[in-house]
């Protein structure tokens, strides 16, 4: 615990960049295959230099993300780092806070590139994605059981059978992240709903409806993440501190879903809580906007009571009555998310993180917004990542 | 589209064998008793490599369920039924409830072991209630 609280303010962001989303998946909905994994890599990569206003030989890190690979993509952008990695969006950016605090790099790029949706990737079915890394993805399918999607659905209709928490209730998740893809640019899904058109919205795996599942697009994003020193001296931009960060994984009884159906994450959630809190000296009520990874609807909810926004069993109703959207209490995945704005596994929320406190969420900005809590609970990984001013 | 298949490592042959059996057994620990599935070379409870193959008594709760409307493999065409079901046992499993499906709220219900056919896998073990005594 001493060592992780060192963590805090010892990095920030100080560049962003991303692919057009929404002129690629354009292209992608028309048959053309506009770029690979790398090439939404680098269109990112470009972007965020020019956002930071380093040049490319500053960088001395590379973390590329889990979809392609270090060594391809470090060739590709001409980087011969001091030190280098291949990790998810979450533990990329704690990845890089380390490597700073320990001086094995000082300008670190996060690099993410996906072509999942012109290269038809599955996340279900017989070629399902991850089953090597996830044996609860692939190992249950004598009895048809498959899809990520399906673990979340198997995993909220407990949660509702025992809190009492409704299919409507959830609804809020997918029609307040469409409210905000409305009034941002960069998203796919820019048509408002309705909590009557969710509902009568058709069921994929039951209790989860479409509007409950994240978007399959390609596209590409990429962070420079500098220690806080050298962001003061050379971001063109105010440099985004990261304030604390957390991680408890519950890797114990995974496979036949133990942590899911019997605690709902919850141990998990908690412990990471504890840690990001603490490190960052900061509690649920000082956060002004959550970021979530919503690769389902559902992680919402359970991430609200999970990291303490609302009381234990409260959050169906905390959602339809206090508000997770812009115009409610606590504005969540203010970009759209995973839902309606671009799947970028996780990246795109840290980017839309880093907007808000900059000040540049345009049509979408909360106000007076000084701190954005991220966290993702993929498969029981509990992350988190507090940013602010 | 294909036909699902069974992850099949070296711990796992040996369960199926006893499923096509109609006897479904897990390894038991030789050291601290816990049951583990999915099969393994070591206890994740005591970290025992020790084991015998035990038939499970059979019966075990409901503690969830879903009901697929999307079709993921040819041999599962939709809408079909998943139940998380805890055996008495300890282990959780994935399982398909046969016969009649309850009203409302699965969770709690009481099931045992009953064994279908399947054209891609032979025999795999499925669930269906037991009639409650009112
Ligand atoms: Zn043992």
């Amino acid at each position: 615990m001493a060592i992780a609280k060192s963590l805090s303010r010892v990095a920030a962001v100080i560049g962003i960049g991303e692919s057009d989303y929404v002129g690629d998946h354009a292209r992608v909905r028309a048959g053309e295959r506009p770029h690979d994994s790398y090439g939404y890599a680098a269109i990112a990569f470009n972007k965020a230099l020019k956002d930071a206003g380093i040049e490319r030989d500053d960088i001395d890190g590379l973390i590329v993300g889990p979809t392609i690979a270090y060594e391809r993509m470090g060739e590709l952008l001409g980087i011969n780092p001091t030190w280098g990695s291949q990790a998810d969006a979450m533990l990329s950016v704690i990845e890089a806070c380390m490597a700073i605090q320990t001086g094995m790099a000082e300008v670190v790029a996060l690099v993410y590139g996906n072509d999942q949706r012109s290269a038809a990737i599955q996340y279900g079915g017989p070629e399902a994605m991850g089953g090597n890394m996830f044996l609860s993805y692939i190992y249950h399918a004598p009895w048809g059981f498959t899809s990520q999607g399906a673990l979340y659905a198997m995993m909220f209709q407990r949660f509702m059978a025992l809190t009492g928490c409704t299919e409507a209730q959830l609804g809020e998740v997918a029609v307040a992240q469409r409210l905000h893809a409305s009034l941002n640019p960069h998203a796919l899904m820019k048509k408002l709903i309705t909590i009557e058109d969710y509902m009568a919205s058709r069921y994929i795996c039951e209790p989860l409806h479409l509007f409950d599942y994240c978007l399959i697009n390609d596209g590409g994003v990429a962070l420079i993440i500098t220690s806080s020193d050298y962001a003061k001296r050379n971001a063109k931009k105010k440099p985004v501190l990261i304030h604390g960060v957390g991680r408890y994984d519950a890797n114990k009884g995974a496979t036949s879903l133990e942590p899911r159906l019997l605690d709902f994450y919850r141990p998990a959630q908690e412990r990471c809580a504890e840690q990001v809190f603490n490190m960052a000296g900061l509690g649920p009520k000082d956060i002004d906007a959550v970021q979530i990874y919503d690769s389902f609807s559902c992680h919402v909810p359970l991430a609200l009571e999970g990291y303490g926004y609302c009381a234990t069993g409260d959050v169906g109703r905390f959602m339809a009555e206090e508000g997770i959207s812009l115009k409610g209490k606590l504005p969540v995945n203010t970009g759209g998310g995973h839902l309606s704005e671009t799947y970028m596994q996780g990246w795109n929320h840290q980017v839309e993180a880093v907007r808000q406190v900059r000040g540049e969420g345009g049509g979408r900005q909360v106000e007076n917004c000084r701190f954005v809590h991220y966290n993702s609970d993929v498969a029981g990984k509990a992350v988190s990542i507090i940013y602010g001013s | 589209m294909a036909n699902s298949q069974a992850v099949i490592s070296l711990y796992d042959e040996p369960m199926w064998e006893s499923i096509r059996a109609h006897d479904w057994k897990l390894q038991q620990c030789d050291d601290c008793s816990e049951f583990r599935y999915p099969p393994a070379a070591n206890c994740p409870h005591c970290l025992s490599m020790d084991y015998h193959w035990k038939p499970l008594k059979g019966r075990g709760t409901i503690l969830s369920w879903v009901i697929y409307h999307r079709q993921y493999f040819d041999n599962f065409p939709p809408p079909y039924n998943v139940v998380a079901v805890q055996l008495d046992e300890g282990p959780i499993v994935m399982s398909n409830l046969v016969g009649p499906e309850p009203e409302g709220n699965w969770v709690g219900l009481k099931v045992e072991i009953c064994y279908g056919e399947d054209v891609a896998i032979g025999t795999v073990p499925k669930m269906r209630l037991i009639q409650q005594s009112a």
